[in-house]
């Protein structure tokens, strides 16, 4: 690996660093100046029944007498150190509070991802080998078709099919092995179909390319053209995409949550956001914004890897829509 | 198979052509897009399809290779060796492809797969050969390799298509082509979109490999001089139709279609007089030159560039100067340095060093608003008419434009001048309205000359106007241009990569090379009595096989000004 590539992934890193702590900063900051305190709306909230004591000791423990920047820096600095501070509502770490439940986020998430690359793969794949009329319109028509239909609609559906009229799993354990495959598969169709979408408009155009018709005039069969031509070209930019759907992966996997039954981050977020408990939310937050950086990361660093167009100047990713000016129609070529 | 079978078969093949098309016609949905075509081609000899867009000459190599998009279909025969080919399926069509069939792309940049390296492209090609042990398919690769003139066959075989130029590209798709020994190789457009010089090494190529391999050649070409020099017989297309086919010595010597015949009086390459009364005046101007000083003034400029950290001179020490009323030709390939050149001369990029003025007006230097009062007098005329008009604005919009942005005159003034500017150009009133789209592409060609005539101009720099354009549409956007310098007394900067045009047009010639100018001198010294070894490559280059028959030819002038036919 070159001395370029590694420019690139510090300079990549150094920037991930800076966005992450940045966002800290801003949902912290957006909080605070949104109306409504923690202490008139939870503390004093008779409905919740603080004693006076009570409420002195959890505004003393998260110094929420103290000026909106002093809370700020020492939250802020408490991030940087791992300390996510206590949960209001609770008392307890935050950190332990996200630990119990974060597993069981991440298995739904990863299956869902699963679910989604391996319909969008069937579908865009398979549009390559049926015949053009049949068949091939049906499968192209998927991906608006589960666009459309909200990601709640599809578990709602799937919980009353699978689960009471045919009993593949049972509603009640929400944990087990076929209710976490349904609520994956509920969650990973939306968001196959923005990949299949993807990936069939890639296959379209590098099957419209010259060089696949070259190719095939040098006695290539569709089938081994398919592998070895137009398979890797078609699928390096889903990378992209997938690392951009990583949000509504996560976002879609709170409300699937929800809809199973699943005790996980989005309970938790459920819980925190009806009593404003903020120290919970802010990390919430937090990781997400970690996870959606770490991810698109490790997308920009391993798409120079994989494909040899990319160069690396000076830290920034550049895809040549053309390699040699030369090999350009002149009418193209002059334009520089 | 018995003897005496065989002995029938061998006879067989000596009488039937390699190559035979009859009555093929190929439609896309309900639009026919070839007619009724035939033609036939022995073995070893060449055959030249040639016609413009929209001629149906690359359908008709598709159709031949069975390449034609899913929604094409073709009729009529086709037959190789005897065997038609259209109606066999695929499978039995497979071996045919590129064992027996070889096809080299028009466009060498987009035909192999830029993710892959070549080597492993390179491959597939040579498991058509039946030899089993990869290291030896591996060697013969890499002698295909040399043999198309390759310097380094192994760092090709190791590079991704991106780390080679369009003309090494280019070499790699004929080698590619060739290593399996077929009996055919279909060329489509196999130099059009390379250099000059590096246009006619492939087709010394192609030839050479021809002979020496006995492989017989469908070549298809726009380029009516090339087809001369390189094919043995040729078939002039026309919207899907054939006009007129026969010997390349019969058709040149003796077109008997008319489309054939304009087809030939519009080459720039076998009519360098065609328009010598309307350059007359230019020439008076040049021969007064030093009684006045010059429109035009380039004085020892230079331009550098810093990519990926290494310094690149895009202009080197660049002088000229351009007499009114004359057009001035600069001439390279690309990376010449030329269009970095005008951008300089426009003002739209500062030169290092130099200084250049127009109209005895210093145009460096000087501040955005300073260059507005520059460029009322000094306009541009893109390349590409297909992309350098607005295509959301209609034309008449497009050629006041200028108008409205130097508040020149009242509305109706301007609405008068656009008129007057179209009238100019020779496009009818009844366009004004037209969106680009709704144009073809030398209407459109048109109205981008309308847009810089608009100010009334006395320089006009003109980018390579023709090069995105058929060579009939070209004929007619040069003549409009002529007649509006000898009518107007404009002065051009013409930017050309193709020699026989500006021989045709230009007065002075500045022939460019890496930055530099190496030979500076009239039309008549650069082309008749050329001092640089450079100079003498480019000329070379000019397919000249075509200029014996040309000569045979009577001279035919042009009535000046047509006007353009109602679309």
């Amino acid at each position: 690996m070159s001395k370029a590539y590694f420019d690139y992934a510090a300079k990549r890193l150094l920037q991930a660093i800076v966005v992450i702590l940045l966002s800290y900063v801003f949902t912290f900051v957006v909080v605070s100046i949104l109306p409504g305190d923690p202490i008139t709306n939870v503390l004093n909230n008779p409905q919740n029944g603080f004693t006076p004591n009570e409420i002195k000791e959890i505004i003393a423990a998260q110094g929420l007498d103290k000026p909106i920047p002093v809370q700020l820096w020492s939250a802020f600095s408490g991030f940087v150190t791992g300390d996510l501070g206590l949960s209001m509502r609770t008392n307890r770490p935050v950190a332990t509070l996200i630990a119990e439940v974060l597993p069981s986020t991440l298995v739904l998430a990863s299956a869902g991802l699963a679910v989604a690359l391996f319909l969008a793969a069937i579908i865009a794949y398979g549009t390559q080998f049926l015949p053009r009329r049949f068949g091939q319109g049906l499968l192209r028509g998927f991906p608006s078709l589960f666009l459309s239909v909200p990601n709640f609609v599809i578990g709602l559906v799937l919980i009353h099919l699978f689960g009471f009229q045919l009993g593949v799993f049972r509603v009640i354990e929400p944990d087990s092995f076929w209710a976490t495959l349904f609520a994956a598969i509920a969650l990973g169709i939306p968001i196959s179909a923005q990949i299949a979408e993807v990936l069939i408009a890639n296959l379209d155009h590098e099957s419209g390319q010259d060089y696949a018709a070259v190719a095939r005039g040098r006695g290539l069969g569709q089938m081994r053209l398919f592998v070895t031509h137009l398979l890797k070209p078609s699928s390096l930019p889903v990378i992209t995409v997938v690392a951009l759907t990583i949000g509504e992966l996560l976002g879609g996997s709170l409300i699937t949550e929800t809809v199973f039954g699943r005790n996980g981050l989005g309970s938790l977020v459920q819980r925190s956001v009806s009593t404003q408990d903020l120290p919970v939310l802010q990390a919430v937050v937090s990781l997400a914004a970690v996870v959606f950086v770490v991810v698109n990361l490790i997308a920009d660093l391993t798409y120079p890897l994989l494909d040899p167009r990319v160069k690396l100047l000076g830290g920034q990713e550049r895809r040549p829509t053309t390699a040699d000016d030369s090999s350009l129609p002149i009418s193209k070529a002059v334009t520089r | 198979m018995a003897p005496r079978d065989r002995l029938t078969s061998l006879s067989n093949r000596a009488s039937t052509p390699l190559l035979r098309a009859e009555g093929l016609s190929v439609a896309y949905g309900t639009h026919r897009v070839v007619s009724n075509v035939g033609f036939e081609l022995g073995r070893g000899k060449g055959l030249a399809l040639i016609g413009e867009s929209g001629s149906g000459k690359s359908t008709i190599a598709r159709a031949v290779l069975r390449l034609l998009p899913a929604t094409g279909h073709a009729s009529g025969r086709v037959e190789f060796e005897g065997q038609e080919l259209l109606g066999l399926p695929e499978r039995r069509f497979r071996p045919f492809r590129g064992r027996r069939i070889g096809f080299v792309p028009q466009d060498p940049g987009n035909s192999l797969n830029p993710v892959r390296a070549i080597g492993a492209q390179a491959m597939e090609a040579a498991a058509l050969l039946d030899e089993p042990d990869t290291a030896l398919r591996k060697a013969l690769v890499l002698e295909t390799f040399a043999q198309v003139g390759l310097d380094n066959p192994q760092r090709v075989y190791d590079s991704y298509p991106h780390q080679l130029s369009g003309g090494m590209l280019q070499r790699v798709l004929i080698g590619l082509a060739v290593l399996p020994r077929p009996s055919l190789l279909v060329a489509d457009e196999p130099t059009s979109a390379l250099d000059v010089t590096i246009q006619k090494r492939i087709l010394d190529l192609l030839s050479k490999l021809q002979e020496e391999l006995q492989i017989s050649l469908l070549l298809i070409t726009h380029d009516l001089a090339i087809a001369a020099e390189r094919a043995d017989s040729i078939v002039v297309l026309k919207d899907g139709t054939v006009q007129e086919a026969g010997s390349t010595a019969t058709v040149f010597s003796a077109p008997s279609s008319s489309y054939a015949r304009k087809l030939h009086g519009d080459v720039p390459a076998l009519n360098p007089d065609r328009y010598r009364p309307l350059r007359e005046p230019g020439f008076r101007h040049l021969g007064a030159r030093r009684e006045k000083t010059p429109k035009i003034e380039v004085a020892g400029v230079t331009k550098t560039f810093t990519v990926d950290g290494k310094v690149l001179t895009a202009v080197n020490d660049v002088s000229f100067d351009v007499q009114a009323g004359t057009t001035h030709a600069l001439v390279g390939e690309s990376g010449s340095g030329k269009t970095t050149a005008i951008r300089i001369l426009l003002g739209l990029e500062q030169p290092d060093t130099g200084k250049i003025a127009v109209g005895g007006e210093q145009v460096n230097g000087r501040s955005p608003e300073q260059l507005r009062s520059v460029w009322r007098h000094l306009q541009l005329v893109y390349q590409n008419p297909f992309t350098s008009l607005d295509p959301t604005w209609n034309v008449e919009k497009t050629v006041r434009e200028p108008l409205d942005r130097f508040k020149i005159g009242t509305h109706q003034e301007r609405a008068l001048a656009v008129r007057k500017a179209f009238a100019d150009v020779g496009l009818g009133e009844h366009l004004l309205t037209r969106k680009p789209a709704a144009l073809s592409g030398g209407q459109r060609q048109r109205v981008a000359i309308a847009r810089s005539l608009v100010l009334k101009p006395d320089v006009i720099v003109l980018d390579e106007p023709t090069s995105a354009l058929d060579v009939s549409v070209q004929a007619d956007i040069v003549e409009v241009l002529l007649s509006l310098q000898a009518k107007l007394g404009l002065t051009y900067v013409f930017v050309s990569h193709d020699l026989a045009l500006v021989r045709q047009l230009a007065h002075t010639v500045s022939v460019m090379q890496r930055g530099r100018i190496v030979e500076h001198g009239t039309v008549g010294e650069i082309f008749d009595t050329p001092r640089q070894p450079y100079t003498r490559s480019l000329l070379e280059s000019i397919p000249s096989g075509a200029a014996r028959f040309a000569r045979a030819q009577p001279l035919q002038h042009r009535q000046i000004f047509s006007e353009e036919k109602i679309a």
